[in-house]
């Protein structure tokens, strides 16, 4: 395990001589079907710089979750390679693959995916216990998360009790748990009208504020236009980047 | 010999030996017989079929036709070992002193006697006079009541529980691998996200073992406590239906032992099966449903 500690959703420091938090060489995702192969990401080389803020857009089924899964280590590269915090992420077993996620970083998707059985706290508590976290501490930390997103008093109601903005919030705060190097968002604000869109996208901007790296795969241009870089796609492979 | 011969369970397999019942006006006519009548036990079922009672002056031949007739006085009413093979069979049984029993048939020796049952002072001694006996008198067949008989109802009807446990094991295995897959499935899109937040495939399936582990003990304690609970009425249903003090049914710490044995194990199993089926797909796949 990595002894990085960088922080988010708290006041950090953010080194200039810390190595890249992503390093993709020529990473490619092909899945193999009955009806022959389908080439979801073509030949993409990105480098995720610590407290970079970065925007995927494209069309439909150009391959933008599919590069963001493999980026989040939940999906491997089907050739390329993949560094995270300078280790090629192939050479790793699925057991620390896991604990990279569970450490490194943090996952904000669409759906929410909380568990519907846990309350808000319990949701933001687990990834900490299971990364070995002292109780007293994963107390202070799931306090100091809620407050942070804004749902202080919401700590013990179920998802079911919540509203689509506020369990995308705990699904922030969930992800922001452990203080990753890294958040990935896959259409966070997808599920959400215009207005909670836009807290969202405000709580986001200040998560990447306080020094974490950033990479959201959306659709919305507003979404996109708040970001210092964004990549287009097209067809599985890079069509043009920006920077601002 | 020893003084052994307590009782006899004489098996009327006669020519069908009559039965008269001497009524008060027997008992009032016949008082002097009476006073010498020999004793003799009736099996309950009997008494209560031909409603004898115990004081009462019955006249019993070895003939169907009734002739040489003599009397008894009940002395008791007693309740026969059950007998499997002869369910819902009112036992025609009664027991008398063996000196009575020969006095009782024509020369002095019963025309046919099926099986005469000992009673021993010591029961241990059971399998050394078996084999005395036998020695001594060729052609008998003499053997302790302990031992089941090669072939004998019990051992057959236990083959038969054997085999009818075997196919029920099998089936509800098939049945609860079926249940955890289900049980687990249920439960994929938390296991997908348990996944994606980063817990390890190992840790994942710790915790469903131990859930495993857990409904299939809880499982086997709500079946044990079931069968322990029908047990009861089981038995008093089949003892009223063929009118026996027969058991029927015995959960004994044995049988609760292996129960518990086969059933956590499989449970264990079939968590597990079920899990590995579930993990091997990427999380993403799972918590999306
Ligand atoms: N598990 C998979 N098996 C087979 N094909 C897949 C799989 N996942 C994605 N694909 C294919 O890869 C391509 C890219 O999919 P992906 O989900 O990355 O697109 P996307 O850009 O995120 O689209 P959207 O904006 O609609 O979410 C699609 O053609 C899709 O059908
Ligand atoms: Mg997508």
């Amino acid at each position: 395990m990595t002894t990085a500690t960088q922080s988010a959703g708290g006041p950090g420091t953010t080194t200039s001589a810390a190595p890249a938090v992503i390093e993709a060489t020529h990473i490619t995702r092909v899945f193999p079907m009955a009806s022959g192969q389908v080439t979801a990401v073509a030949d993409i080389s990105l480098t995720i710089a610590p407290g970079d803020h970065l925007a995927i857009r494209g069309p439909s089924g150009c391959g933008k979750s599919t590069l963001l899964h493999m980026l989040g280590c939940v999906d491997t590269a089907s050739s390329g390679t993949l560094l995270f915090n300078g280790r090629d992420v192939a050479t790793l077993s699925d057991r620390d693959r896991s604990l990279l996620r569970l450490t490194q970083i943090g996952f904000v998707f669409q759906r929410f995916f909380l568990l519907p059985m846990l309350t808000a706290w319990e949701n933001i508590e687990l990834p900490q216990a299971e990364s070995g976290v002292g109780k007293a501490e994963r107390r202070e930390r799931t306090r100091e998360l809620l407050d942070y997103v804004g749902l202080g008093k919401r700590a013990g109601h179920r998802p079911s009790e919540l509203s689509g903005g506020e369990m995308q919030r705990v699904a922030i705060a969930r992800a922001l748990a452990n203080r990753p190097r890294l958040l990935l968002a896959d259409e966070p604000t997808g599920e959400l009208d215009r207005t909670t869109g836009d807290q969202i996208a405000a709580l986001l901007d200040r998560v990447n504020a306080d020094g974490t790296a950033m990479v959201l795969v959306t659709h919305d241009p507003s979404l996109a236009d708040r970001c210092q870089r964004v990549l287009t796609m097209r067809d599985g492979r890079v069509e043009s980047e920006t920077t601002r | 010999m020893r003084r052994l011969l307590l009782a006899l369970a004489l098996a009327v397999a006669t020519a069908g030996s009559a039965l008269t019942q001497g009524g008060p006006s027997a008992g009032a006519s016949g008082a002097a017989s009476a006073a010498d009548a020999p004793p003799i036990l009736v099996a309950r079922q009997l008494a209560e079929s031909e409603q004898l009672q115990v004081g009462q002056i019955v006249r019993m031949s070895p003939h169907g036709s009734g002739a040489d007739a003599r009397s008894y006085r009940i002395q008791g009413i007693f309740e026969p070992t059950p007998d499997p093979a002869k369910l819902g069979t009112v036992p025609r049984r009664v027991r008398m002193h063996l000196p009575d029993l020969l006095t009782a048939t024509p020369e002095g020796r019963p025309a046919f006697v099926e099986s005469v049952t000992v009673g021993l002072r010591n029961p241990a001694d059971a399998g050394a006079f078996a084999r005395d006996l036998g020695s001594r008198m060729p052609g008998l067949s003499v053997r302790p009541t302990g031992d089941p008989e090669a072939g004998g109802p019990f051992v057959v009807l236990q083959r038969f529980h054997l085999a009818i446990a075997i196919v029920t094991i099998i089936a509800a295995t098939v049945f609860l691998l079926a249940l955890t897959i289900m049980l687990v499935e249920e439960r994929r899109a938390t296991v997908g996200v348990l996944r994606l937040i980063g817990l390890p495939t190992g840790r994942i399936i710790v915790q469903l073992l131990i859930e495993g582990v857990l409904i299939a003990g809880l499982g086997a304690l709500f079946g044990l406590l079931l069968a322990a609970a029908s047990e009861r009425f089981i038995n008093l249903f089949f003892q009223w239906k063929y009118d026996t003090v027969l058991v029927f049914v015995h959960v004994t710490r044995d049988v609760a032992a292996r129960c518990v044995a086969i059933a956590v194990p499989l449970g264990v199993v079939s968590t597990v099966t079920a899990s590995w089926l579930m993990l091997r797909r990427n999380g993403l796949r799972l918590a999306r449903r």
